[in-house]
């Protein structure tokens, strides 16, 4: 299955980039990750509860980054299991500056097995979409956090929120479109 | 196909319900039909340590008028809609869209607050309830909210419900004047889910001129939603092809399309503004 989007963070460039590579921040941001652990340079090995609405499983897995080039670019190698099925992907993470906004550009192949892939295909794509939209608001919050002030708090309604409080401004700016 | 192990309580009353998913906020999930919970929890999929099973309450299946509106109790299941003869004089779009879910015993058990409050993304309700702009009663700790169907549908298996809140009833207005309706599906062919569902709720004016039109559309994005763009290139229009036919074109306007198996993004985008147009003709050749 391919995985693609766009995601505008109103934040830095270079804040943008070191909060995506930073263990910490990810396992903050990262929708349901309970667990995030440096194996090596760069590698990371991660227990994730993810999920939608009340489908959920645990999966326990690898994360790898590749071909860091700070601040623009770097490659996400990912695989797991768990009980619901396996999943094993990769793909390119794009970061682009325009007016002080970060545009971030994804796009990758993911291969997803098991139970969640024979009766769950049908949502896969869009409970893709979900998590990445959680996440990359996630990271805009952190990105603007400064360096001294305590980390914020992400949860479901912070996050809602934070998307419709981004959205408004688009939306005010004329950047995007309201919706129809 | 065997569930993890839960425990399983059963209420006499609503409140009594209420009170038991405020103790279990985290663990708890509501059980009405039990035709989407049950098999994703054979699955494993859903493990929910308990299950409060709302279906052996009382008077929580009915279908009543009240105050110029119809009002369908959370455990009236797909079938009873699909029966109601009073449904199909004053709103026929309800007995129509149950009459397409599922398989009989699905419509059998399942039930149309479960199907709502589940918000499958390929759900053949929410499209009918978006349609009749329908409000949807919650009761939760703090006591009962109305939220309008427009706001109900947040996100892929997620709504506008709280952790701790129950839905109990859905209210319509009864519609009135030159009416037209229809419910048009493409059902996958092992699931019987909308690969893409068209509710159109429209009237005539005299003349035969479009007056008002509402149209949910469910299947083709992370959730049901108002086909905006189309009920405005409707209004005031003549309902003859070209205009039906311009008007569909808009059907997946600002929508992100998803894709899967079965249908990719683009064909479930074409196949969206072809049932749109044939559920907007459906609805104007009913409206006498």
């Amino acid at each position: 299955m391919k995985v693609e989007g766009t995601h505008e963070l109103h934040a830095s460039r270079d804040r943008v980039f070191t909060a995506l590579i930073d263990p910490a921040v990810l396992q903050r941001c990262i929708p349901g990750c309970e667990r995030l652990e440096k194996t090596g340079e760069n590698a990371y090995s991660t227990t994730l509860r993810a999920g939608v609405g009340s489908i959920k499983g645990v999966f326990t897995g690898n994360v790898r980054l590749e071909d860091v080039q700070p601040p623009s670019h770097f490659r996400l190698i990912v695989d797991g299991k768990g009980q619901p099925g396996f999943l094993k992907g990769a793909g390119d993470i794009n970061l682009d500056e325009r007016d002080g906004v970060t545009v971030i550009t994804y796009n990758g192949e993911v291969q997803v097995g098991g139970t969640i892939a024979s009766v769950g295909q049908r949502m896969l794509q869009g409970a893709v979409k979900m998590m990445a939209s959680q996440f990359f608001t996630a990271i805009e919050a952190e990105a603007k956090t400064e360096a001294h002030e305590p980390p914020p708090k992400h949860g479901f309604f912070r996050t809602t929120l934070r998307w419709l409080s981004g959205w408004l401004r688009r939306v005010l700016k004329g950047t995007v479109q309201p919706l129809k | 196909m065997i569930p993890a192990q839960f425990d399983y309580l059963t209420p006499a009353t609503l409140a009594e319900a209420v009170s038991l998913l405020g103790q279990h906020p985290d663990d708890a999930k509501i059980l009405a039909g039990g035709h989407s919970l049950i098999p994703a929890m054979k699955l494993r999929l859903a493990t929910p340590q308990i299950l409060i099973d709302i279906g052996r309450i009382k008077d929580l299946a009915y279908i009543r008028e009240d105050g110029g509106q119809i009002r369908i109790g959370a455990t009236t299941t797909h079938f009873q809609i699909e029966a109601s003869d009073r449904l199909r004089e004053i709103c026929p779009l309800l007995p129509e869209c149950a009459a397409q879910i599922g398989d009989v015993q699905v419509r059998n058990k399942g039930t149309i607050g479960g199907s709502i409050a589940h918000s499958d993304p390929a759900g053949d309700w929410p499209a009918a309830i978006i349609a009749l702009g329908a409000e949807i009663v919650a009761v939760g700790g703090g006591g009962e909210r109305v939220i309008k169907a427009d706001d109900f549908f947040v996100d892929m298996l997620t709504t506008a419900l709280d952790q701790g809140e129950i839905l109990r009833e859905i209210r319509i207005n009864i519609p009135s004047g030159r009416l037209g309706q229809a419910y048009l599906k493409v059902p996958q062919p092992a699931s019987g889910f909308a690969v893409v569902g068209v509710a159109v709720n429209l009237t005539r004016d005299q003349s035969g001129k479009c007056n008002s039109a509402s149209i949910g559309i469910t299947g083709v994005a992370s959730k049901a939603y108002r086909a905006r763009a189309v009920e405005q290139a409707l209004t005031g229009s003549a309902l003859d092809d070209e205009a039906t036919a311009a008007a569909a074109t808009h059907a997946t306007d600002g929508v992100s399309v998803n894709g899967d198996l079965y249908a990719s993004d683009a064909y479930r985008r074409h196949l969206a503004q072809v049932y749109t147009r044939r559920a907007i003709e459906a609805a104007a050749s009913r409206a006498k």
